[in-house]
């Protein structure tokens, strides 16, 4: 049995959100503040034991900020489990609570908690008119925390998540339409104190903890003293007997040195003389009080460990910070295996965080190597390290887009062999995009280097800044990676940079052709040809898919870098590239010659010579604010990155009026008038046409003002 | 595993404790019964193997699986992988409960309501109705196939007619009574196998006890579980077909060999059949109305007891009280027989609290305890009733055991009336309830006055739960009616808080009872009245003489060591008759002694 699907409603971040795992493990990702931690709240409220009871009474602040007025709403936390038979024994107990009984069998089990308003409310809204806004607010107006209550049930037929449903059951708020019927067998029934879910399967939940140390030193969580007593359940009292008689003659002992008599004695005396016979205490002893309790006594245990000489052992505050945590994950896994032999037909172990705990080189070998039987694990992770090893149809990725937290599953309706080809390409760094807020795919190394050089430059923001991720693809196969990105999987936008591969040089046939001309004709012929493909192909791609666009250089990126305008700087790099003067001259004259056939031929062998990469860094050093960007960087850029909001746009022309600055050709005065325009801007006193036009008039040579024409 | 002591168990118990597999189990009376049972369900429950299951036991009354419960808490076994309750109880927590969201009926949510609601739906569509209906004649009970009315032929058709509409409006208001209780769970048993296979596989063993005053219906839910279970749930089916007395009310002795087909178990049939409770005389003497082939002897204490057994029929009915306490005197005084263990029985047609109220006249150095006795509405499933067992015991450590289990009882009462429960632990409310004082003298009053207090140091607002406040109104309405009724009988001392507090009480007086009553029950001395023929047996039983036969071996089994049974003439029997004794009562010989 595992847990396929938990949704979530009017849950803390969550809207109302539909998680999907899978047997095995199942990763979480998303940044910080995506909800992460409220999630796996969620699944402790109906999972573990351990959680106080008092937990389960939720309050104001864990409904959705989102839905405003929380007063008549509904919290659901909704757990389904797959996998299931009613012809295990051992499942019977849960399944009578859970199980979801479909023709003659059980094919899923359900388990869900509600935090509602009591009966009385649901009553008074069932009897509001409908459409009596006035009646409505007057019951909210009243309600409190103590007209709600948190019931747990099994075997819901409900798809919470579907506002339909959700409105059909809870009420349509703004119609004012309420159910009359208090009870919905769809919900599901009750599950009655007596099953709790959570004592009839194993749960571990590993948190993000910072600080090991202290967690050890404390009593009620160290878990050497869980595992103590998780192992045999209790201590056995007749073992411990004996234990506690050496501990009593201890204190006897102790109590019976002479020395300690003596004291006894002194103080009598001492008193007697201080205070007199008739006000000193009647008797007085000094006692041992070693306890003989067996819980107070395992207080005394510690761990030791050596960490790097087998030699001395430390206790566990003198362990690295790593270290200490590599042994509480293991105690901590542990205490998890000592669950599954009690007799659990399934276990979880959740674990918040476990880059928090370890290294991640020892994280991918715990992931690897944690494949119990029966057991689910799921973690959530912002490293790109960990998510490399699980796969690409056990993750989860949250997402928040303002107060709202979504939850995407990027394989969703994919073929197998889509999902062979993604889990391919993600390696450790492609990773990356599952967790950007908006991703750029590009070829080949040139653009890797050179894109976030230029927008640096440009627009004085890194790719970061802008919440971009560019990923090397290193081939054209975009469609492998492209296809995370939709409407069904992750909801965010991916911008493909290409090369049409136009030739540009004239490819007809020519008697008086070398052989080596003819060669490259034929070559060039053939780049174009599978340019031409390869557009097509993407553009069909993309079609229809609001998530994804194609950008094409017309011909490939350093040819149509010169294209753009930049002649220069490629110039100024020739001594880089060549040494000899004669050469330097030659390719000086190509570059700055304007045919394309020239310039273009010329950059590709300059490339060829040291390497497109080494290349595009040398290329980097001479990037400048006044470099021109090629449009379809431009188009790729903004399609990505969209909507720009203000405060970018505005940071884009402080960038620019200090480039300005810099160059030493403007007066300060010109520079503080647009800066104030600037500031007007971003106070949203005038729009964006007009600081537009504020800075075409004010400085009408910059290179921004034809990119911010096409905005 | 569960050991016990040499001396605890006869060899006979032992065997039928030890049998493995499924057991069928015939008990004569005081033959252990009960005790066999508890150290069966101790020893099964420590058998058990993992902790997701259950060992279930169907008693036929609360009191019965209170008893034992407590019993086998204190033989040390843990219970709380034990079930116990009556089959109503069984049916709501097991089936109906869980998988109500599978009947179109219930899917909705439903409320049970008691007897007493349901006496007054019939006492009022009766008088709807006409043509003389009484609420005795809306008696019925339903089985797999339908329905079962007990009714004379002649008003059978205005009856269905009453059942019919009462139904119907039972439905219409979501509301089941106790017969329909049954009727839901064998059709959801019946329609959704998931759920038998899933209870059969969480019950290791199923125990019945009164197996003969079970129904068909009920034989039927738990022949279902059992067989969807594939022989991996054993059953251990206890009873003893002399005393199937309720046949009025569709309780039978099933054969071991039907309900192995009902429920695909296979039984090893055994039987107890040495009585440890009555002298030799009294076995010999009941063995007369044993209508089982197997014979009885007896084995205890009093094996050698020279009882005195009598039968009277020639007292008149004017003289009976006068009759009753010569005999009540002669055990007590002549034969030092202490007043806790004398019983006077009477078939339940008779106005036995009238009967009490005379004794208590007659003989006021004497207490009694007696039906009708009760000042407060008596349903056990009135939340309102769970909380005055808890009020009106004190704090003691005898009670500790059986007063925590209450509280727990109020508490899952309290969740179920959407009260919430979070901050009330069984510990806090007993404190709660310990801290509680009045001075208020009217028993009532003093109830409902504990009631309020309780209520705010618990912090539960009865208005916020409409069952609370149902059950509230039911409570007083049905205390008040019941009081008002016995003070003008002339019980006047009763409105008082202490006889609010005897109810609970050890019982330390004479006892009155129906013979339906006694079941189970055993008295040093029992005095039998009203041995009539057409009351004992009932003129509307199928088979008189088999009633006869069985009502008469529960009352004279009953007693340890007399035996006292008087078929008083001169009770009118409609205009012109009177009541004639007990056919097979009369025609018994036997040697009877004088009481002089």
């Amino acid at each position: 049995m595992h847990i396929s699907k938990l949704q979530l409603v009017n849950y803390r971040n969550f809207a109302r959100a539909t998680v999907k795992f899978e047997k095995g493990v199942n990763t979480i990702i998303g940044e910080n503040g995506s909800g992460k931690t409220n999630l796996f709240r969620a699944i402790r409220l109906l999972l573990d034991d351990n959680l106080l009871r008092m937990a389960h009474r939720l309050d104001e602040r864990d409904f959705h900020r989102g839905i405003g007025e929380w007063r008549g709403h509904w919290i659901i936390i909704s757990l389904e489990f797959t996998d299931v038979s009613q012809d295990e024994t051992i499942q019977s107990l849960f399944l009578h609570g859970a199980g979801n009984i479909t023709a003659a069998t059980v094919d899923r089990a359900t388990y869900n908690l509600i935090f509602r308003p009591k009966a009385v409310i649901r009553q008074k809204l069932g009897e509001l008119a409908a459409g009596d806004h006035a009646g409505l607010a007057a019951l909210r107006s009243e309600m409190n925390l103590a007209d709600y209550e948190t019931i747990f049930t099994g075997k819901s037929s409900a798809d919470f998540c579907n506002p339909k449903i959700y409105r059909s059951l809870v009420g349509d708020f703004d119609a004012v339409i309420f159910p009359n019927e208090l009870t919905s067998p769809d919900i599901g029934g009750i599950v009655p104190g007596m099953f709790s879910i959570a004592r009839e399967i194993g749960f571990t939940f590993v948190q993000a903890l910072r600080d090991v140390v202290a967690e050890f030193q404390n009593n009620r969580t160290n878990p050497l003293l869980t595992l103590l007593k998780g192992k045999s359940g209790e201590i056995d009292p007749t073992a411990f007997a004996p234990i506690s008689a050496l501990v009593s003659n201890l204190n006897n002992a102790i109590e019976g040195l002479d020395d300690v008599r003596a004291i006894r004695t002194d103080i009598r005396d001492t008193i007697t003389d201080a205070a007199g016979e008739t006000y000193s205490p009647k008797s007085l002893s000094i006692r041992s009080d070693l306890s003989d309790e067996a819980d107070r006594l395992f207080q005394s245990l510690k761990l030791f460990v050596g960490e790097s000489e087998a030699s001395y052992e430390g206790g566990i505050h003198e362990l690295s910070l790593g270290g200490a945590n590599l042994i509480y994950l293991t105690l901590k896994l542990l205490e998890f295996k000592y669950q599954k032999v009690k007799q659990t037909f399934a276990n979880f172990l959740v674990v918040e965080e476990p880059e928090a705990h370890i290294h991640t080189h020892i994280q991918k070998t715990l992931f690897d190597r944690l494949k119990y039987d029966d057991t689910q694990i799921i973690y959530s992770t912002h490293s790109t390290h960990i998510s490399e090893v699980s796969n690409v149809e056990n993750i989860n990725i949250l997402g928040r887009d303002g107060g709202v937290c979504e939850v995407f599953q990027p394989a969703a309706g994919l073929d197998p062999g889509q999902i062979g080809n993604i889990q391919r390409y993600l390696d450790a760094v492609r990773s990356n995009l599952l967790f950007a807020k908006s991703v750029l795919l590009v070829e080949g190394d040139a653009e890797e280097i050179l894109v976030p050089i230029l927008i640096k430059h440009v627009f004085g923001l890194s790719l970061d800044e802008l919440g971009i991720s560019l990923i090397n693809i290193r081939s054209t196969g975009f469609e492998n990676v492209g296809v995370l990105f939709h409407d069904l999987r992750i909801r965010k936008n991916c911008a493909i940079i290409t090369d049409l591969d136009l030739a540009f040089i004239d490819l007809a046939p020519d008697p008086l052709d070398s052989d080596a001309k003819i060669k490259a004709k034929k070559r060039a012929l053939g780049s174009q040809t599978s340019g031409a493909a390869r557009s097509i192909r993407l553009n069909s791609f993309c079609h229809g898919n609001a998530w994804l666009t194609a950008h094409f250089a017309h011909h490939t990126f350093e040819v149509d870098f010169i294209l753009a305008g930049n002649s220069a700087a490629v110039v100024s790099v020739l001594n880089d590239v060549y040494t000899d003067a004669g050469t330097i001259a030659q390719a000086k004259a190509d570059l700055e010659s304007g045919d394309i056939a020239r310039y273009g031929a010329r950059v590709l062998t300059m490339a060829k010579q040291v390497g497109k990469g080494w290349f595009a860094i040398i290329l980097g050093k001479a990037i400048t604010p006044d470099v021109h960007l090629p449009n379809y960087l431009l188009s790729a850029l903004f399609s990505a990155h969209r909507p720009i909001s203000v405060e970018t746009l505005a940071s884009i022309l402080e960038h620019r009026l200090k480039v300005q600055l810099e160059s030493g050709l403007v007066s300060l005065p010109q520079i503080d008038a647009m800066s104030d325009h600037v500031g007007r801007f971003r106070r949203g006193e005038i729009d964006f046409d007009a600081v537009r036009a504020e800075m075409l008039k004010a400085f009408p040579g910059d290179r921004i003002n034809t990119v911010l024409a096409t905005l | 595993m569960f050991v016990w002591n040499a001396e605890d168990l006869n060899a006979d118990q032992v065997k039928a404790i030890e049998q493995p597999g499924s057991v069928f189990l015939t008990a004569c009376p005081g033959s252990g019964k009960t005790r066999t049972l508890t150290y069966k369900i101790a020893r099964e429950l420590s058998l058990l193997t993992s902790d997701k299951q259950r060992v279930v036991a169907i008693t036929y009354t609360h009191r019965a699986a209170d008893e034992i419960q407590e019993r086998i808490e204190q033989l040390g076994v843990d219970t709380t992988q034990l079930w116990i309750g009556t089959i109503h109880s069984f049916c709501l927590e097991w089936i109906l409960r869980p998988y109500a969201i599978y009947h179109p009926e219930l899917k909705h949510g439903f409320r049970v309501i008691n007897a007493h609601d349901t006496e007054r739906a019939h006492e009022l569509l009766c008088s709807q109705h006409g043509g003389g209906l009484r609420i005795f004649d809306c008696g019925h009970y339903l089985t797999s196939a339908g329905y079962v009315i007990s009714c004379p032929d002649w008003k059978r058709a205005k009856v269905e007619a009453v059942l019919q509409q009462y139904w119907a409006e039972l439905r219409a208001n979501r509301q089941i009574d106790f017969e329909m209780i049954l009727d839901y769970a064998y059709q959801l048993v019946r329609d959704i196998p998931s759920i038998g296979i899933l209870l059969g596989s969480i019950f290791a063993t199923v125990l019945v006890d009164e197996y003969q005053d079970t129904k068909e219906i009920q034989y039927a839910i738990l022949g279902a579980i059992l067989k969807a279970s594939n022989c991996k749930a054993k059953a251990f089916i206890v009873g003893d077909p002399n005393q199937a007395i309720y046949g009025s009310l569709g309780g039978y002795a099933i054969t071991p060999a039907e309900f192995s087909t009902l429920s695909g178990a296979s039984f090893t049939e055994m039987d107890l059949s040495v009585n440890y409770r009555s002298s030799d005389r009294i076995v010999t003497y009941f063995e007369n109305y044993n209508q089982l082939t197997s014979k009885i002897s007896a084995g205890g204490k009093h094996k050698t007891f020279v009882s005195a057994i009598s039968y009277d029929y020639a007292t008149h009915r004017t003289a009976l009280v006068d009759e009753v306490v010569r005999l009540i005197r002669y055990n007590v005084e002549t034969m030092g027989i202490v007043p806790g263990e004398v019983c006077i029985v009477g078939p339940q047609w008779l106005p036995l609290a009238g009967m009490t109220r005379q004794l208590m006249a007659a003989l006021p150095d004497y207490s009694f305890s007696g039906p009708g006795m009760v000042p407060f509405a008596r349903d056990i499933d009135n939340f309102w009733y769970k909380l005055s067992r808890i009020i009106l015991t004190e704090a003691s450590p005898q009670l500790y055991i059986r007063r925590s289990r209450w509280a727990g009882e109020v508490i899952a009462a309290l969740d179920l009336a959407d009260i919430n429960t979070a901050a009330i632990t069984r510990k806090s409310l007993l404190r709660a309830s310990n801290a509680i004082s009045s001075a208020e003298t009217d028993g009532l009053k003093y109830l409902l006055e504990c009631f309020d207090a309780l209520s705010a140091a618990l912090g539960i607002d009865r208005a916020s739960s409409p069952m609370l406040v149902e059950h509230y109104d039911a409570f007083v309405e049905g205390s008040q009616r019941r009081l008002d009724r016995l003070v003008a009988d002339g019980a006047t001392a009763i409105a008082e808080v202490a006889m609010f507090r005897k109810v609970f009480n050890e019982k330390t007086g004479i006892t009155v009872s129906t013979i339906h009553g006694v079941k189970g029950a055993e008295f040093e001395a029992v005095i039998a009245f009203g041995l009539l023929e057409g009351m004992v047996p009932h003129f509307n039983e199928g088979d008189k003489i088999a009633a006869a036969n069985k009502l008469l071996y529960v009352i004279c089994s009953r007693a340890k060591k007399n035996l006292h049974l008087i078929s008083e003439a001169g009770r009118r029997r409609g205009q012109n008759n009177v009541y004639q004794p007990t056919d097979i009562l009369l025609a018994c010989s036997f040697g009877y002694d004088q009481i002089s």
